[in-house]
């Protein structure tokens, strides 16, 4: 099993980094040998050459030069997710995947343009929100925290949807991107430590098992999990 | 009139709010609603000295009031720390006559990064000091350079900037400009080659997004830096940190100053260096700020020794939140050569909102506490789960790991005959949950 961790030096704002090693250990724990290759500006990578590959969130300024690094990677990528590979995107990672993206001064630069979505960002109010997600693939909800200072219009098929928190559109009731087994969502940092069954569920994707993970390993995890969804479960009444 | 009106408003409240024990900032909304644009109509002193940064804001103002105060100076000042425009209202204006004069030689304010802009639109101040840009309560702040754009807006041109030298981002404000002051450390015994934190900020040019590097670090992204793509770098400093010597608590500015230590942290001697070239700013004797500093305890209640039954301890505050307060405040337990029991309370992330985003543990060096003088850790608190899972990812032995969600049940457990001197490390959010135990 080969994990990509992509511009692990510069999009690793929020902690997003532990999204990487719980995928990699989960593996380990099933017994399914992993590798980590973590790349940056200088390197180049081979995507098709890896199971998983993870991209976290960064500064506005940051994404915009990974961005534009991110090119030489285009028709790769595109055929990555057309071709099912696992690729999770979180923060303001995935929004690189639209068209343009413009920014609180209204220059608009070029995405990859593998979406037809486009983002506009602002610099007046910092969108931040505790989050409980629901998503139609799993059971039950996922929690986290939204952090961003932008919106998104022209996503046709989101990930998740909001019963707390904000969307695409900040009042929006739809959440991500999803295309295939791509997975890009607006929730930042350790996302699939904070949610166990969404960790065990991409695993399983990523390693094409066709028995149950285990789980063992996960106890805190999902001890953790349970007390943060009952506390915002209250605090949305 | 309205000015007039806000003054004595802000006044009566003020007395009001002291007897029954309400915060400082209320007396200023309302003198800012009867008069919003009272404090430029105020007459100020001649220094107005601001501090602002992600951390040491209050301990380098606490200090910069001490060493003024030891010279003679009447100082106003934002004790309570209520930093955002209201609390600035009400101490300036607490601190003027009816004709509405301040009655001081120096304003020294205390501003938060990102209100900065509103309260300074109306006070300039004449020195501005800036510490440091870290990840601090990203939940509400964004993320460093977010900061940076905010704080961008309260400089203007005619200010006297005093800035951290070693921090490459707040240098930043510094870049193309004449009138900054820096501060900063010489390459110290204590310094490191690489980062070796679980995050690197330092990694790029805040300027032109190259790599940037590092010819020695003191922690974190703070040290000597440049970037060989567009040259920006570490500039020279005007007061300089040039020696520590943590152990036995003594530092040394500009090769001549000797100030000895009441906490022996890298933390605390960027404070102490702030205060020191501010003090050196208004033109007080170096030799005196020196003196003034030495054995300086900080008032505000950042540690406190406590006994849990026979076993004494110190109380670390950190900021939850704020990833490079826990490791300092870490950094203390480890170099503890005694040995020691580290307890680690995280049970609300913040007293004055609420969020469950615990992503900021992930930030931080919890790896350090690996080392031998550490021989025991507690976890406790409502998140102490995810506590559990981020020390699962180091490389602790878990056997030296116990894990309570009730801060009574780790105050019970760590009450026991064991030799280990103890240091909690929490926030000023949990502080009191575990200090009203022991
Ligand atoms: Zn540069």
């Amino acid at each position: 099993m080969k994990i990509l961790h992509l511009y692990y030096d510069i999009m690793n704002l929020y902690g997003d980094y532990a999204n990487v090693r719980a995928m990699e250990r989960m593996m380990l724990k099933n017994g399914i040998e992993c590798s980590v290759d973590r790349l940056s500006f200088n390197d180049k990578a081979v995507l098709s050459d890896y199971d998983f590959i993870y991209i976290g969130s960064g500064t506005e300024r940051n994404r915009n030069v990974v961005c534009e690094d991110m090119k030489k990677y285009r028709d790769e990528l595109k055929d990555c997710i057309d071709s099912g590979k696992v690729i999770l995107m979180t923060g303001n990672s995935f929004e690189m995947l639209g068209k343009s993206i413009t920014g609180a001064g209204g220059d608009a630069a070029e995405g990859l343009g593998i979406f037809e979505f486009t983002v506009s960002e602002q610099k007046k109010t910092r969108n931040t929100a505790d989050a409980v997600f629901t998503a139609d693939f799993l059971d039950r909800e996922l929690v986290g925290f939204i952090n961003k200072c932008s919106e998104i219009e022209g996503i046709d098929k989101p990930l998740f949807g909001v019963k707390m928190g904000l969307g695409n559109k900040n009042d929006g009731r739809e959440e991500g991107l999803r295309s295939g087994n791509l997975f890009g969502t607006h929730l930042t940092g350790p996302v699939l430590i904070k949610n166990p069954h969404f960790l065990t569920y991409m695993a399983k994707l990523v390693s094409g098992a066709d028995t149950e993970l285990s789980e063992e390993h996960l106890k805190y995890e999902k001890a953790g999990y349970e007390i943060t969804l009952k506390e915002l479960s209250a605090l949305n009444g | 009139m309205k000015r007039l009106l806000a003054i004595v408003v802000c006044k009566i409240l003020r007395v009001v709010g002291k007897i029954v024990g309400k915060g400082s900032s209320l007396p200023g909304k309302f003198a800012l609603k009867i008069c919003p644009d009272v404090l430029s109509r105020v007459k100020l002193p001649e220094y107005i000295i601001a501090v602002t940064g992600s951390n040491g804001k209050t301990s380098t103002v606490e200090m910069i009031a001490h060493v003024l105060t030891q010279n003679g100076k009447r100082v106003a000042w934002n004790k309570e720390g209520s930093n955002q425009i209201e609390g600035v209202t009400t101490m300036v204006l607490c601190n003027a006559t009816l004709s509405g004069r301040v009655k001081s030689d120096i304003l020294l304010i205390e501003s938060d990064e990102r209100f900065a802009k509103y309260t300074f639109k109306y006070i300039s101040p004449t020195h501005y000091v800036m510490t440091n840009l870290y990840r601090d309560q990203l939940t509400r702040n964004g993320h460093p350079e977010w900061v940076y754009d905010a704080l961008s807006e309260s400089i203007n041109d005619n200010m006297q900037l005093i800035l951290n030298a070693d921090d490459p981002l707040i240098s930043h404000f510094g870049y193309g400009r004449n009138n900054v002051v820096y501060f900063g450390a010489d390459k110290l015994s204590t310094d490191i080659k690489e980062n070796k934190s679980v995050y690197n900020d330092g990694a790029y040019c805040p300027h032109c997004k190259k790599p940037l590097v590092y010819s020695t670090r003191h922690y974190n992204h703070i040290g000597h830096y440049e970037c060989k793509s567009c040259g920006y770098k570490r500039q020279d400093t005007a007061h300089a940190v040039t020696d520590v010597d943590l152990e036995n608590g003594r530092m040394t500015i500009d090769g001549k100053y000797n100030i000895t230590l009441a906490l022996r942290s890298l933390y605390n001697i960027y404070n102490l260096l702030a205060a020191f070239t501010v003090g050196s700013a208004v033109g007080i004797d170096g030799e005196k700020i020196a003196s003034d500093l030495s054995d300086y305890v900080m008032k505000n209640g950042r540690v406190v020794n406590f006994n849990v039954g026979k076993r004494p301890g110190t109380l670390l505050v950190a900021k939850h939140e704020n990833s490079i307060s826990y490791d300092l405040s870490m950094s203390v337990a480890c170099a503890d050569k005694r040995g020691c029991d580290v307890l680690i309370i995280v049970d609300a992330v913040s007293r004055k909102y609420f969020t469950s985003d615990v992503s900021w543990l992930w930030d931080i060096d919890f790896e350090m506490l690996g080392c031998e003088n550490v021989h025991e850790i507690v976890l406790a608190g409502t998140y102490c789960n995810d506590l559990a899972v981020r020390f699962s990812y180091t490389d602790i032995p878990q056997e030296k790991i116990r894990v309570f969600s009730g801060i009574e049940d780790a105050y019970n457990y760590l009450n026991s005959d064991r030799d280990e001197y103890i240091y909690t490390v929490t926030c000023f959010s949990d502080k009191g949950k575990f200090l009203s135990l022991v």
